[in-house]
């Protein structure tokens, strides 16, 4: 077999044992470190929807960023339904793991999602003292 | 309230407006304290920006405590005056205030789809 075949060989392999992916959560994240230019890694994360009725948050998931700041697999597509979110983003804890100090314990990002078929991109800037976000794509 | 208490808030805020370069005016909002005890959120303050978008008087320096606080900017009704809608019903701004001998200003960058917040002086 030439290297060619066996590069493919390998390739092909690959892509056998992820037949069963799961498609990307319409929702997403992105936290960014802005202090230090770096993601926001192993920051824990917890996405929450409304009850309207009873007013209250109902959890959905809870996970970490991983080293690229990111949390794959937030919601799916079926229990992307419209409503109010709330994404809450444990940046004490996180700056704590890096020895330091932060003006928010946690940081709480609440949007409306009206129409749930689109994606909806949620990222957090943060530094010590200032954070930011926005609807991203 | 009085003209002493309110020039000498050591909690201030400021809301700008980024989508239309403007004060927020007119915005509803409130200041909470977090009992640690109860785990429960004591409203302190509740009011409105003015013109220049600012809340003068939102805590007096002797109920000005080392604690939790939490400043919810009704965001989303604001946006509806306007006749506009907004990503954000409310914002709220948790921050640790550790040393109560300094003033912490806390301003909110609003626009329909994004916002920022900074510890200022």
């Amino acid at each position: 077999m030439n290297r060619l075949q066996h590069i493919r060989g390998h390739l092909l392999a690959d892509k056998n044992m992820n037949i069963a992916t799961t498609p990307p959560s319409p929702l997403t994240t992105h936290v960014l470190n802005t202090a230090q230019g770096v993601p926001g890694v192993n920051m824990t994360i917890s996405l929450h929807r409304l009850n309207p009725i009873s007013s209250e948050w109902y959890l959905l998931t809870t996970g970490k960023t991983n080293d690229d700041g990111r949390c794959p697999g937030l919601i799916t597509k079926e229990n992307f339904i419209a409503g109010v979110y709330k994404m809450c983003f444990e940046t004490g804890k996180y700056w704590d793991a890096l020895g330091e100090t932060c003006f928010y314990p946690y940081v709480e990002v609440i949007f409306t999602i009206s129409d749930s078929s689109q994606k909806y991109h949620v990222p957090l800037l943060l530094s010590r003292f200032s954070y930011s976000t926005y609807r991203g794509s | 309230m009085g003209s002493s208490a309110k020039s000498s808030s050591p909690i201030t805020t400021h809301v700008l407006n980024t989508g239309d370069g403007v004060p927020a005016a007119r915005m509803a909002l409130s200041l909470h304290r977090l009992d640690p005890r109860m785990a429960i959120w004591n409203l302190l303050t509740i009011g409105n920006t003015d013109e220049d978008g600012r809340c003068p008087g939102l805590i007096t320096s002797d109920a000005f405590t080392p604690g939790l606080y939490k400043v919810r900017f009704e965001t989303g009704q604001y946006w509806e005056s306007l006749g506009q809608s907004s990503f954000y019903p409310y914002v709220e701004i948790v921050f640790s205030v550790s040393d109560a001998d300094q003033s912490c200003h806390v301003p909110l960058l609003v626009s329909r789809y994004s916002y920022s917040t900074y510890r200022g002086s």
